[in-house]
C-alpha cells in the first residue's frame, strides 16, 4: 500500500511546490534588492542626465575627479525625467539621488514637493553664480539653444546668422528639424524672434503668433520633429535635414567627432538646467558633496567648460580657463547682447498650457 | 485554432448532466496545475491593472483627457490607422497564406522564413529599416529620381502611408498563419469534386475556398486590429505630428505632463474601447456565422 501511494504523494507534493514557485520567485528577489541595497549609504550615487555625448563629458571631467578625491563612486544614466522621478518618490522606492531636470520642471518639482532641501552647509555656494543657487536645486549648467545646419549643403559663408534666414525657404530649400517639446527647447521664441519681434519684448510669449509664423514660414510640410536632443545631430550628418535646431554642446562634440556641423552663437536662447534630489534618496549627502564639487572645484569645472563649451555654475572654473574659451561660453559678457535669455518664471507657470498648444497645432 | 479563438464552444445539447460531474471532481487535483499561473497573474498582472484603474478614477482623471482635443484626435487615428492597417494586412496575409498553401515542401519552407524573419526582428529594427528605406534621401527616393520617375524627394516618410507599412510589416505574421491553419483544414476533395463538375478555378476559389476559410480570415482580422491599436513605436519613428495614436499619447500623459492618473485613464478608455469593438466583432460573426456548418 505504501508503495502504491507514495508516487501519487509525490505528485501531490510536486505540484504544491509548482504553485508556490512564483512565490519563491518573488520571495527571492525581495531578498536580492534589499542585499544590494544594503550597502552603506552615501558610498554611491546615482546621477542621471540626457546621454549621449553629454553624459562621457559629464564623467570625464567631473565624476571621475569627483570619484577619485572623495571615494563615493558615482553611477550615470541616461534616461532622466520628472516622470519617473516622481514616480519613484510616490512610489517610495526612490533610485536616483541627483536628477537633473529643465527649469520649468525644477519650478513643477517643487510645486508638487518632490524635492528634497539643497543643505548649503554641505555645498558651499562660494563658487555659486547668483543665479543658480536654489532652495531646492542648482541650475547647473547654462546651454544655448541654436540653429545649426550641415556644412556639407550650407557652407557657413551662407549660413544663417539669424531666425528669419533660418526659416525663411526662399533662402534654403530644405526640411529644417525642431525639437517637438518646449521644456528645454525655444522653438517659439525663435519664432518669434524669426518675426522680429525684438528680445525685450518676447516675454510674455505670444504662442499664437510664434505658430502662425511657423506655420507660413517655413510651413509645416517642411517641419520635421525631433525628441531627443542627440537626434538632431543623426539627422543632420545623414542629410535628412540640412538645418535643425539643437545645442551649442551638442554641435561641438559633434565638430570633436569630424561631423561637418556649425551652428551660430548669436541670437540663440540662453537657458539652463537643473540637479536636484528626489525626495527619500537614499545617498542625499553624497549628493550634495557631489554638488559641492561641481559649483567650487575650480580644476574640474574649468575643464568642463572646455569640453562642452557650456558654462557649469562654478565661478572660480572661470579664472582658469584661456581667454577665447572664456569668451564663446554660454553666459560669456561678449555674448550677453546678442542673444536672448530664456524666461524660466514665464515657462514656469505657461508650459502645460503651451506644450498642450503646440503638440495641437503639430498634429492638425 | 482559427475558431477556437473566436467562438466560445456550444453548450453540449442538454448542457452538464448530473452524471459529467463526478468525473470533473476526481480531477479536481489537477486545478492545482493552474494554481502558478494564477498566482502569477494575480501578483504581477491584476493587482498592478487594479491600482491602475483605481488611480484612473482620481482627481477627474476621465473629465480632464476626454476634454483634450488631443486625446479625441489620437483616438480617431487610432482606429482608422488600426482599422486600415487590418485590412491592409489582411488582405496582403490571405494571398501570402494562399501561396503558401499552394507551394511545395520547398517552396513553403523558403516562404515561411521570409514570413517568420521578420517576425523574429525587433520592431524598432524594422521601423528604423524603413526610415532608411524611405526617408527623403533614402533608397527609394534616390531610385525614383535616378531612373527619372520624380524630380524632387517625394515625401514617404513621416506620414501615414509610413505608419501603414510599418505596422502591417509587423503584423503580417500574425494575419498569416491563422488563414493559413484555416486553408490546411479544406478538405482538397471538395475542390476535386467541384472541378469534377465542371467549375473554374475562380469558381473553386470564390464558392470553396474563400467561404470555408472565412473563420481564418476573422480570427487574423480580431488578432491583427487588437494588437494594432497598441502601437507605439512605429508612429513615432515613422509617422508625423498627427499621426500620433493613443498608447504616444499615454506616454505624452505620462512623461511630458507627468498626469498618471490621466495616463491610467487613457489606458481603461482604450481597453474597453478595443474589448467593445472585439465583443461587437465576435457578436457579428456569430450571427452570420453559417459556413461553419460546411
Amino acid at each position: 500500500m505504501l508503495n502504491i501511494n507514495s508516487p501519487l504523494l509525490n505528485r501531490r507534493s510536486l505540484l504544491k511546490a509548482a504553485a508556490f514557485t512564483p512565490l519563491a520567485g518573488l520571495a527571492l528577489s525581495g531578498c536580492s534588492t534589499k542585499a544590494s541595497n544594503s550597502a552603506p549609504a552615501n558610498t554611491t550615487v546615482t546621477v542621471t542626465s540626457y546621454g549621449g555625448s553629454y553624459n562621457d563629458q559629464l564623467t570625464q571631467t567631473i565624476l571621475n575627479p569627483f570619484a577619485k578625491q572623495s571615494g563615493i563612486k558615482p553611477t550615470l544614466l541616461a534616461n532622466t525625467s520628472l516622470a519617473a522621478l516622481k514616480a519613484q518618490v510616490q512610489s517610495g522606492d526612490v533610485q536616483w539621488d541627483l536628477v537633473e531636470i529643465t527649469a520649468p520642471e525644477y519650478e513643477t518639482a517643487v510645486a508638487e514637493g518632490l524635492l528634497e532641501k539643497f543643505d548649503y552647509n554641505i555645498i558651499s555656494d562660494k563658487g555659486l553664480p547668483g543665479y543658480a543657487k536654489a532652495e531646492y536645486g542648482i541650475k547647473y549648467l547654462s546651454f544655448l539653444f541654436v540653429m545649426a545646419w550641415d556644412e556639407k549643403v550650407i557652407p557657413d559663408g551662407k549660413a544663417p546668422t539669424d531666425w528669419a534666414q533660418f526659416f525663411d525657404q526662399n533662402r534654403y530649400n530644405t526640411k529644417r528639424s525642431i525639437y517637438n517639446q518646449l521644456s528645454d527647447s525655444s522653438v517659439l521664441e525663435a519664432a518669434l524672434l524669426a518675426d522680429d519681434v525684438p528680445f525685450e519684448k518676447i516675454y510674455p510669449l505670444d504662442v499664437d503668433r510664434a505658430l502662425r509664423v511657423l506655420g507660413q514660414h517655413p510651413g509645416k510640410d517642411k517641419l520635421l520633429y525631433h525628441s531627443a536632443n542627440q537626434e538632431p545631430i543623426q539627422q543632420l550628418t545623414s542629410g535628412e535635414v540640412s538645418l535643425s535646431t539643437s545645442f551649442n554642446n551638442r554641435i561641438n562634440a559633434a565638430r570633436a567627432d569630424g561631423a561637418k556641423l556649425n551652428f551660430a552663437p548669436q541670437n540663440a536662447v540662453l537657458a539652463g538646467d537643473y540637479f536636484v534630489v528626489p525626495k527619500g534618496a537614499k545617498n542625499k549627502d553624497a549628493a550634495f558633496k557631489l554638488m559641492n564639487f561641481m559649483s567650487n572645484d575650480a580644476e574640474a569645472g574649468a575643464a568642463f567648460d572646455k569640453v562642452t563649451n557650456l558654462t557649469l555654475a562654478n565661478t572660480p572654473a572661470l579664472s582658469k580657463l584661456p581667454r577665447e574659451i572664456a569668451d564663446s561660453l554660454p553666459t560669456s559678457p561678449k555674448l550677453a547682447d546678442k542673444i536672448l535669455l530664456r524666461d524660466d518664471k514665464w515657462w514656469a507657470q505657461n508650459l502645460k498650457q503651451t506644450e498642450q498648444k503646440f503638440k495641437l497645432w503639430q498634429a492638425s | 485554432m482559427a475558431t477556437a479563438t473566436l467562438e466560445r464552444s456550444r453548450p453540449r445539447a442538454g448542457g452538464p448532466s448530473g452524471s459529467a460531474w463526478p468525473r470533473r471532481r476526481r480531477r479536481g487535483g489537477w486545478l492545482l496545475l493552474l494554481a502558478p499561473i494564477v498566482a502569477f497573474d494575480v501578483l504581477f498582472f491584476l493587482t498592478p491593472l487594479g491600482k491602475l484603474v483605481a488611480s484612473s478614477f482620481t482627481g477627474g482623471a476621465y473629465a480632464r483627457v476626454l476634454a483634450d482635443p488631443l486625446v479625441t484626435r489620437s483616438l480617431v487615428n487610432t482606429l482608422t490607422i488600426a482599422l486600415t492597417s487590418t485590412v491592409v494586412t489582411v488582405v496582403l496575409g490571405y494571398v501570402i497564406a494562399l501561396v503558401l498553401w499552394r507551394s511545395g515542401t520547398v517552396m513553403r519552407v523558403i516562404l515561411f522564413a521570409v514570413v517568420l524573419l521578420p517576425f523574429w526582428t525587433g520592431i524598432l529594427v524594422k521601423n528604423f529599416a524603413w526610415a532608411v528605406l524611405l526617408q527623403d534621401n533614402g533608397l527609394v527616393n534616390d531610385f525614383l529620381q535616378n531612373i527619372g520617375l520624380t524630380d524632387a524627394p517625394i515625401g514617404l516618410l513621416h506620414n501615414r502611408f509610413a505608419v501603414i507599412v510599418g505596422m502591417v510589416h509587423c503584423l503580417l505574421p500574425y494575419a498569416v498563419f491563422p488563414i493559413f491553419s484555416s486553408l490546411t483544414a479544406i478538405d482538397g476533395r471538395l475542390a476535386l469534386a467541384a472541378r469534377s463538375l465542371g467549375a473554374g478555378e475562380v469558381s473553386v476559389f470564390r464558392r470553396i475556398t474563400l467561404p470555408l476559410s472565412t473563420p481564418g480570415i476573422s480570427a487574423a482580422g480580431l488578432l491583427v486590429f487588437i494588437i494594432s491599436t497598441g502601437f507605439f513605436i512605429t508612429p513615432v519613428v515613422m509617422g508625423g505630428p498627427g499621426d500620433m495614436m493613443i498608447a504616444n499619447e499615454i506616454d505624452y500623459y505620462a512623461r511630458q505632463l507627468t498626469d498618471f492618473s490621466g495616463a491610467a485613464a487613457l489606458a481603461v478608455i482604450l481597453t474597453v474601447l478595443v474589448s467593445v469593438i472585439a465583443a461587437v466583432y465576435q457578436r457579428v460573426l456569430k450571427a452570420g456565422g453559417h459556413h461553419e456548418t460546411l
